[in-house]
C-alpha cells in the first residue's frame, strides 16, 4: 500500500515536471520567435491616437536579446532618427540637432517615438524564460501560458498571459496585467507569413486599455535571420554616423 | 428759506464748536479719501501691470484649455477669428500664441523650457515683451543665416545654459503629430531678468513653431488687449455670445483676466475686503464724533428749542433745522477735507510711495503705493461723511423735536 502511494506520488511529480518542461519550452519558443543570433528587419509602425495618426517606416538590426539598433526611414522629417539599445542602456540619436540622448531610467515607461510601445518594451526585451515563472493551461485550440514575475525581476507587470495556437505553436495574443490584476494592454499577433523559412505572425497590434482610441500596429515587411552584418553596428559611434 | 438762514446763523453762533466738528469730520473725509485713493490707485496700477505684462485683458482658447492645457487643444485657422476680434472697436490688439513645453540643451546641461510661439509685431502691441528685451534684437519672422530660426531666451535659461548671442540652442519637444520635435535655433536676444515671468521661456515666431512641432495653421491662445481693463468682463461676455452663435467657433471660450489670473484676482478681492473693514471703522469713529457734537449741541440748546416751540415752531421744523445744521457742517468739512486730500492724492498718483519691500501678488512684484484722483476717491468719502452725519443727527433731531416747551423752559 505504502509502496503504491510512493509510486503514485513519484508519477505525479514526473507528470508535473513534464508539464513544466512543456511550458518552459513553449515560452522559450516565444522568446526566440523573432530573434536569432542575428536578424534584420524592415517594418512599418502605424500609430493612431484620437489626436493624430502617423506611419513610421523602420529598419532594425538585432543580435541575440541584448543588442538592437533601429533607424527611422520615413517620414522624411524623421529620417535618420535612430535608437540604440545595448543590454539595459538605451540612446536616441537625432540627426537634425546632431545629438545623442540617453534615455534616463525615469523615461523608460515613456512612449517610444510616440507609439504605444514604451522604451522599456524595447530595452527589456528580456528572456521570458529567465525572468518569469510559468504555468501552463490549455483548452481545445490554445495553450495559455501564465507568467508571474520572479522575485528578482524588475517589471511593472503583475502578470503576463500568452495565448499560443496549438496548431502552429505561434502566439495569438499577449495580455499584460498590472499588480492589481487589471488588464492594462493587449498585443494581438496575426497575418502569419513565411520569412526566410520561418512562419511568423507578420502583424502585431498593441492596444493599451487605459487610453481610449490609442493603437499601434507593427507590420514586418521583411525579416531575415542570420544575415552577416558589420560588428560595429551596435556602437555609439555608429549611432552618430550620418545617414543619407 | 427762513430755516436755512436760522441754520447758518446757528452754525456761526458757536464758531469754536462748529470749527471743531468741521475739523473732526474733515479729518474723517481726508482719511477715507486717501485710503480709497491708495487702494484704488495701487490696484489699478497692479491690474494694469499684470494684464499688460503678458496676460492681456482677455484670452480665447479651445474648450477647457485654460483649466487643462493640452498640446492638441488648438484653435484651427485662427486668421478669421483674429480679424473678427480686431473689428471690435474697444480691442486695441490681438496676439496669437502657441505653447510647447520643451527641453533646452546647452553644451552639457539641459533645462525644461516653456517654448512660446508669437507673432512678434502683434505681441509687441499686446504685452510688454518688447520692452523687456535686455540684450540683442527683438524677435522677427523668418530665418537667420544658415536656415535656422531665431529665438529669444528668458534670463533663467540663458543663465543656466550659459548662452551668448548667436549661440545655437537645441530644443526637443513633442510634435503635434506624435513625432519627436527637435531642432536647432539661433539665440538673437535675451528677455526679462531672473525673477520675471519670462525667466524660463523661449520665444520663437509662429512659422518656426509650426515647423518645429509640425503644426498646421493652429494656435493655443489669443491674447487680447482692450482700451481699458474694466472692459474685460463685458467684452468676454459679448464675444462669447458671438462665438457661440457660429458652428465653427462654438467650442471656443473667452475668458477675462479675472478668470485667467484668478489667484491674483481673488487675493486682490480679499485684500480689498480687508480695506473695506478698516474704512468702516474710520467711518464709525467719525460718525461717533459727529453724534457727540450734534447731541451736545442740542442738549445745550434745550432752552432755545423750548422757546422756538413756545412761539409756534412745529416739531418737524426743529428737526429739519438740526438736520440742516448738520448738513451744513458736513458740507463744510467735505470742502475742507477735499482741499487737504486733493493735493495729497494728486501727488500720490503722480509720484507715489516706494515701499521698502515689494509685495508679490501672483508672481508679479509691486513696489509702489499709488494714489488716484477720481470721482470714486473724492466723491465716495463725501457721500459717506454726509450720509453718516445725517444718519447720526436723526436721533438728536427727533429728541429736540419732542421737547415739551413747558419742561424745557422750566429747566432754567
Amino acid at each position: 500500500m505504502f509502496r503504491w502511494m510512493l509510486a503514485g506520488m513519484f508519477m505525479c511529480g514526473c507528470l508535473a515536471a513534464n508539464a513544466q518542461m512543456d511550458a518552459q519550452q513553449l515560452l522559450k519558443k516565444i522568446d526566440e520567435l523573432y530573434r536569432s543570433d542575428s536578424a534584420t528587419a524592415t517594418l512599418q509602425m502605424h500609430i493612431s491616437t484620437p489626436n493624430w495618426q502617423r506611419t513610421l517606416e523602420l529598419q532594425s538590426w538585432s543580435q541575440g536579446l541584448d543588442d538592437t539598433f533601429i533607424r527611422v526611414l520615413s517620414p522624411k522629417k524623421d529620417r535618420g532618427v535612430a535608437t540604440l539599445k545595448i543590454a539595459n542602456d538605451m540612446w536616441n540619436f537625432f540627426p537634425k540637432i546632431n545629438k545623442v540622448i540617453k534615455v534616463p531610467p525615469s523615461m523608460m515607461m515613456g512612449s517610444w517615438m510616440g507609439s504605444d510601445f514604451t522604451n522599456d518594451d524595447l530595452v527589456r526585451e528580456v528572456s521570458l524564460v529567465e525572468q518569469y515563472s510559468v504555468t501552463l493551461t490549455e483548452n481545445e485550440s490554445l495553450f495559455v501560458l501564465q507568467l508571474l514575475p520572479k522575485q528578482s525581476t524588475v517589471t511593472v507587470w503583475g502578470k503576463v498571459e500568452v495565448e499560443i495556437l496549438k496548431e502552429n505553436l505561434l502566439p495569438t495574443q499577449q495580455r499584460y496585467y498590472n499588480e492589481q490584476g487589471q488588464l492594462m494592454r493587449t498585443m494581438v499577433f496575426d497575418e502569419i507569413k513565411d520569412f526566410s523559412g520561418r512562419l511568423l505572425p507578420a502583424r502585431m497590434t498593441m492596444i493599451p486599455h487605459n487610453k481610449t482610441g490609442h493603437k499601434t500596429v507593427v507590420e514586418y515587411t521583411q525579416l531575415k535571420f542570420d544575415v552577416p552584418f558589420q560588428q560595429d553596428i551596435f556602437s555609439l559611434s555608429h549611432l552618430q554616423s550620418r545617414f543619407q | 428759506m427762513l430755516i436755512f438762514k436760522l441754520a447758518v446763523r446757528n452754525v456761526l453762533r458757536n464758531r469754536r464748536r462748529s470749527l471743531l466738528t468741521i475739523i473732526s469730520m474733515g479729518g474723517g473725509y481726508f482719511l477715507l479719501s486717501i485710503m480709497t485713493a491708495m487702494s484704488e490707485g495701487s490696484y489699478n496700477n497692479m491690474i494694469d501691470l499684470f494684464t499688460r505684462d503678458h496676460t492681456g485683458h482677455a484670452q480665447v482658447h479651445m474648450g477647457n484649455y485654460l483649466q487643462r492645457p493640452s498640446l492638441y487643444k488648438t484653435i484651427p485657422k485662427p486668421d478669421g477669428i483674429i480679424k473678427q476680434i480686431q473689428a471690435i472697436p474697444k480691442v486695441m490688439s490681438v496676439a496669437p500664441r502657441i505653447y510647447a513645453p520643451s527641453l533646452a540643451y546647452g553644451d552639457n546641461k539641459s533645462v525644461p523650457a516653456n517654448v512660446i510661439a508669437i507673432d512678434p509685431d502683434a505681441e509687441a502691441n499686446t504685452s510688454l515683451l518688447k520692452q523687456k528685451l535686455k540684450q540683442g534684437t527683438y524677435l522677427k519672422n523668418g530665418q537667420v543665416d544658415g536656415g535656422y530660426f531665431p529665438v529669444m531666451v528668458g534670463a533663467g535659461i540663458a543663465q543656466t545654459l550659459q548662452l551668448k548671442l548667436q549661440d545655437e540652442l537645441v530644443l526637443i519637444s513633442q510634435g503635434i503629430d506624435g513625432s519627436i520635435a527637435n531642432d536647432v535655433f539661433i539665440v538673437i536676444g535675451f528677455v526679462g531678468n531672473e525673477s520675471s515671468f519670462e525667466r524660463g521661456n523661449v520665444y520663437m515666431s509662429l512659422a518656426a513653431m509650426q515647423s518645429f512641432i509640425n503644426a498646421q495653421q493652429q494656435i493655443h491662445e489669443l491674447a487680447i488687449r482692450l482700451q481699458n481693463p474694466n472692459q474685460a468682463q463685458s467684452f468676454a461676455n459679448e464675444f462669447q455670445q458671438k462665438l457661440a452663435a457660429s458652428v465653427q467657433t462654438e467650442n471656443l471660450n473667452v475668458a477675462p483676466w479675472q478668470v485667467i489670473e484668478s489667484s491674483f484676482f481673488n487675493s486682490m478681492q480679499a485684500d480689498k475686503k480687508g480695506n473695506y473693514v478698516s474704512m468702516g471703522i474710520i467711518i464709525f469713529i467719525v460718525a461717533i464724533g459727529v453724534l457727540n457734537t450734534v447731541l451736545m449741541g442740542t442738549l445745550e440748546r434745550t432752552h432755545e428749542f423750548g422757546v422756538l416751540r413756545a412761539i409756534g415752531t412745529r416739531p418737524m421744523g426743529i428737526a429739519r433745522l438740526i438736520l440742516l445744521e448738520s448738513l451744513l457742517l458736513a458740507l463744510c468739512s467735505c470742502v475742507l477735507g477735499g482741499l487737504l486730500a486733493w493735493p495729497v492724492n494728486l501727488w500720490m498718483a503722480e509720484v507715489g510711495i516706494t515701499m521698502p519691500e515689494a509685495i508679490d501678488m501672483g508672481g508679479i512684484l509691486f513696489d509702489k503705493l499709488l494714489g488716484e484722483v477720481s470721482w470714486f476717491s473724492m466723491g465716495m468719502p463725501a457721500l459717506v461723511v454726509i450720509g453718516s452725519t445725517l444718519f447720526v443727527s436723526i436721533y438728536p433731531a427727533v429728541r429736540a423735536a419732542r421737547i415739551s416747551p413747558l419742561a424745557a423752559l422750566q429747566d432754567h
